[in-house]
């Protein structure tokens, strides 16, 4: 959770997993985790029935001694992220810091609701969205909490249901954990009325905190095939995207819910939540303080036989993990077989270079999980700002500009997005004309996707606000800046070349190129808006002066304008290119 | 490429430069380059083909630095043309380095280099369309899929369409990947993606190929297959150049070798020339790099009373 990097598997120390009896020296032990006993107990249990001597197969490790040397291993793993880079320590101790910051505002917060009308609908959606969280967490962090791999446990004599114990204690430790109970309490406090209330709330805090751990594990074992695959890295590429857009829903949540009575709107889905566990326990306590014995003894079963359930099933498929080949043994299922290359919509492309390196970028843009992020981000993006600004009240047919804009974006870096098989491209580069030809491709599929996106968008908008009028001089100005960006672009492509490290969600440049990076994109947009000018001027002009009549000349002039700067911008670009392809790939192979 | 330089021994001191062509010593690079290549250029060629024609490459001062670290310190060579050039050396020796600057996929800070008598920095369009190149540690197109990479691969390089895909077929029958073809590369395992490498490198039948590591990581079905090809390519004229470090390998496949260490050439001329007295290309290599010491008395312990 702490470092949620796909490549975490591979830290050096990792090895320490499988082998708990040796990771036990590594670790400075701090008075708190061992006790004496421990190590003879875990050397023991874990090693005696491999060393083979003497020890004729004992009952394995018993839940008890199990249990604290995955306390202990979990503890260890936390202390071992003290131990990194500095950057990354620092890193880790200003998450650690800020998440026990976030817990214990929550927890003020929830206690100062207690008494609050609606506070039993917000409690109870709370622990929804909570749960929710630990069901999808380990789906886009699949490397945040090293012990939820159990394939590294295979080689240890260990029986499913002490695994399991093991398993689920080990989840409770952790900072994700440490901030689910402060909710928790927050929640059962701001709810619990009475004596009563008050001790089933103690049992709804640790049936919430089990059932969401457990979740968590249940999910991550289920899929453990996809998350170990290709195609679970994939997806863990795209964490970025769903945060960014799970961060705009919660904005957009929370503003809805702090206007006056607005906690009041989650009334309904509180309704449904309170018989969905682990919510049903947190309203338990609320049912109790309320008198209704009846519904909370319902609702506390309820959730006790999720959190069976869950454990069966999780129980199960760990069974099944351990005991099957492991996927990398399994041959993967052959993909449905393709006829020939000039099938479907690509036949439509141009022949020669232009068509070729066009079927490669929209290709790229749909496989590349990278790639696809970006065009993701930009296509929503530029769809969603003019309908939530519209939404807010305040909007303008203008603010279709953005899809232009972000679109447009996409042509910087071009290299940079081709990591280092640039060289591919760099060895059928001999002649500026090839650079151009390249260049013009990669804007052409830019443009294949963009132009009638950013009409459709400015026709939306258009008809959204009503204003049709518009129209085409919001479309003329779109293309216009569309034009400038690819036109800056392609110059910042061939110039100022960065890698895209190819194995984060989040990072987009490679340490040390940071600073290439900005000059490309600010520097670009910077230069990209000065070229808009001439016709932005003109719109503005025609306003001023009154000449509403004449405001459709900007759609075609936008477009010609377009057309003429795109152009330049590839006729500078392409030489530039050609001359620096050994200084471009080697920007573009850092990642 | 880089990596491989910043492990070069060479660069230790403050000016390792006059230290590693001291020790070259005798042998062929440094002295008097343009009478070691004078030297290889007469020597007959055992194929009996190469002995009249050009050399395939003429590499002349070639230097490249990388920070303090320098990574090829003026190498002169001339290789053969129509023949299986092998590129040998220890981790770090600065072949990738060296592979790069002649394929122009780096820029040398000093040097020449010539290709079927093109200047790859002056004639990059002939020279581009004469070489096939299979780079160590750059990505391929990996989300595309092999018959895709193909089709991408030859239509860049201008070849016709319909052209590309027959070519395509043949490469991917003879490679066995026919029945992966349609997989994306970045599923494919190590051996796979160097033979659609080579296949790629091979599509629009370049005069000379350069493969760095061809082996390196290949199982040995696939390592036969890719010999299998490379031989049949180079019986019709043309010439590869590949470096490893797997000395049996290259003993086994080259007429003539060039041996690298410490960012300089320390031998170069035909297999049995290079080999000398020595009874394998190992010994001789050992001898030339000077890593033959012995060390049993270290670890007298080791396999004594327990």
């Amino acid at each position: 959770m702490s470092h949620p990097s796909p490549e975490q598997p591979r830290q050096p120390r990792d090895p320490a997993l499988p082998r708990p009896s040796v990771a036990q020296p590594a670790a400075p032990q701090p008075a708190a985790a061992p006790r004496p006993s421990f190590p003879p107990a875990g050397g023991e249990g874990t090693r005696g029935p491999l060393a083979g001597s003497g020890f004729a197969a004992p009952a394995p490790a018993s839940v008890a001694v199990l249990v604290q040397v995955f306390a202990a291993l979990k503890l260890s793993l936390l202390r071992n992220g003290l131990r990194q880079s500095s950057g990354r320590r620092a890193a880790y101790i200003a998450s650690v810091v800020l998440v026990g910051l976030f817990a214990v505002l929550q927890l003020l917060g929830l206690i100062a609701l207690r008494g609050h009308e609606h506070a039993a609908a917000l409690v109870v959606t709370l622990t929804g969205v909570l749960a929710l969280g630990w069901a999808v967490m380990p789906l886009f962090f699949p490397g945040g909490d090293e012990t939820l791999d159990a394939t590294r446990l295979v080689m240890l004599p260990l029986r499913p249901h002490t695994l399991i114990a093991a398993l689920l204690t080990s989840s409770l430790i952790g900072i994700g954990p440490l901030f689910t109970l402060a909710l928790a309490v927050g929640s059962v406090v701001a709810v619990a009325h009475g004596a009563a209330a008050a001790a089933v709330a103690v049992l709804a805090v640790a049936l919430t905190m089990l059932v969401c751990v457990a979740l968590a594990r249940m999910v991550a074992t289920a899929n453990i095939r996809l998350l170990t695959s290709r195609k679970g890295r994939d997806l863990a590429l795209l964490s970025g995207l769903f945060i960014a857009v799970g961060a705009q829903a919660v904005n957009l949540g929370t503003q809805k819910l702090s206007d006056a009575g607005g906690l009041g709107a989650l009334e309904p889905a509180a309704d449904v939540l309170r018989w969905v566990p682990p919510a049903a326990a947190v309203d338990a306590v609320w049912s109790v303080g309320d008198g209704s014995y009846g519904t909370a003894a319902a609702q506390l079963g309820l959730t006790v036989a999720a959190l069976a359930g869950i454990v069966w099933f999780w129980q199960r498929s760990l069974s099944t993990l351990m005991t099957s080949p492991d996927s990398s043994t399994i041959q993967v299922a052959q993909e449905r077989t393709r006829p020939t290359d000039a099938r479907g919509p690509a036949r439509w492309l141009p022949a020669g270079r232009t068509g070729t390196v066009m079927l490669r970028t929209l290709r790229y843009a749909w496989r590349d999980p990278k790639t696809k992020a970006g065009w993701a981000t930009a296509l929503g993006i530029g769809l969603l700002l003019p309908v939530v600004m519209v939404a807010q009240g305040g909007g303008s047919v203008y603010s279709a500009c953005w899809a232009a804009g972000l679109l447009g974006m996409q042509m910087y870096n071009q290299f940079g997005q081709d990591s280092s098989a640039f060289w591919m491209v760099a060895q059928t580069i001999g002649t500026p004309r090839d650079a151009y030809l390249e260049l013009r491709g990669r804007a052409l599929a830019l443009v294949l996707v963009a132009l009638p996106y950013v009409t459709l968008v400015v026709i939306g908008a258009a008809a959204l606000l009503g204003d049709w009028a518009a129209f085409p001089e919001v479309l003329g100005l779109s293309l216009a800046m569309l034009g400038a960006l690819l036109a800056t672009g392609a110059l910042a492509s061939a110039r100022y070349p960065y890698s895209i490290p190819q194995d984060s969600g989040y990072k987009n440049v490679v340490p040390g190129q940071a600073g290439l990076a900005w000059i490309s994109i600010l520097g670009g947009m910077l230069v990209g808006a000065l070229l808009c000018a001439p016709v932005l001027g003109l719109t503005i002009w025609l306003h001023v002066a009154d000449h509403h009549g004449l405001l459709w000349l900007i759609l075609p002039i936008g477009a010609a304008y377009a057309y003429a700067i795109t152009h330049i911008g590839l006729r500078l670009a392409a030489p530039r290119t050609a001359d620096r392809l050994p200084e471009i790939l080697a920007a573009v192979s850092k990642g | 490429m880089a990596s491989e330089a910043a492990h070069t021994s060479s660069g230790a001191a403050k000016q390792p430069l006059t230290d590693t062509t001291a020790v070259t010593g005798g042998t062929a690079a440094t002295g008097a380059p343009t009478g070691a290549e004078a030297d290889g250029r007469q020597r007959p060629a055992p194929g009996g083909a190469g002995a009249e024609r050009p050399p395939a490459v003429r590499v002349s001062g070639l230097w490249k630095r990388f920070g303090e670290q320098v990574a090829v310190a003026g190498i002169d060579l001339e290789l053969p043309a129509g023949q299986f050039v092998g590129l040998v050396g220890p981790n770090g020796a600065g072949k990738t380095t060296t592979l790069s600057m002649i394929t122009g996929l780096l820029r040398p800070d000093l040097g020449q280099v010539e290709i079927a008598g093109h200047d790859v920095w002056r004639d990059p369009v002939a020279v581009k369309a004469r070489i096939g190149v299979l780079p160590e540690g750059l990505r391929l197109f990996e989300r595309l899929s092999g018959r895709e990479l193909l089709a991408y691969t030859g239509r860049l390089r201008g070849l016709d369409g319909d052209e590309v895909d027959s070519r395509a077929t043949q490469l991917l029958g003879v490679l066995d990947l026919a029945g992966a073809q349609h997989k994306l590369v970045v599923d494919y395992s190590t051996g796979m993606r160097k033979k659609i490498g080579l296949a790629a490198a091979l599509l629009h039948n370049p005069e000379v190929l350069f493969l760095d590591e061809p082996f390196e990581g290949v199982d040995p079905v696939s390592a036969q297959t890719i010999r299998g090809v490379l031989e049949r390519y180079t019986a019709s004229g043309a010439t590869v150049v590949f470096s490893s470090h797997v000395m049996e390998l290259v003993e086994s496949l080259c007429d003539w070798v060039a041996v690298m260490a410490g960012a300089t050439i320390r031998a170069h001329g035909p297999l049995a020339e290079v080999r000398g007295a020595a009874p394998t290309l190992q010994d001789a290599f050992l001898e030339l790099v000077g890593a033959n010491r012995q060390q049993g008395h270290d670890l007298d312990w080791l396999g004594g009373a327990r």
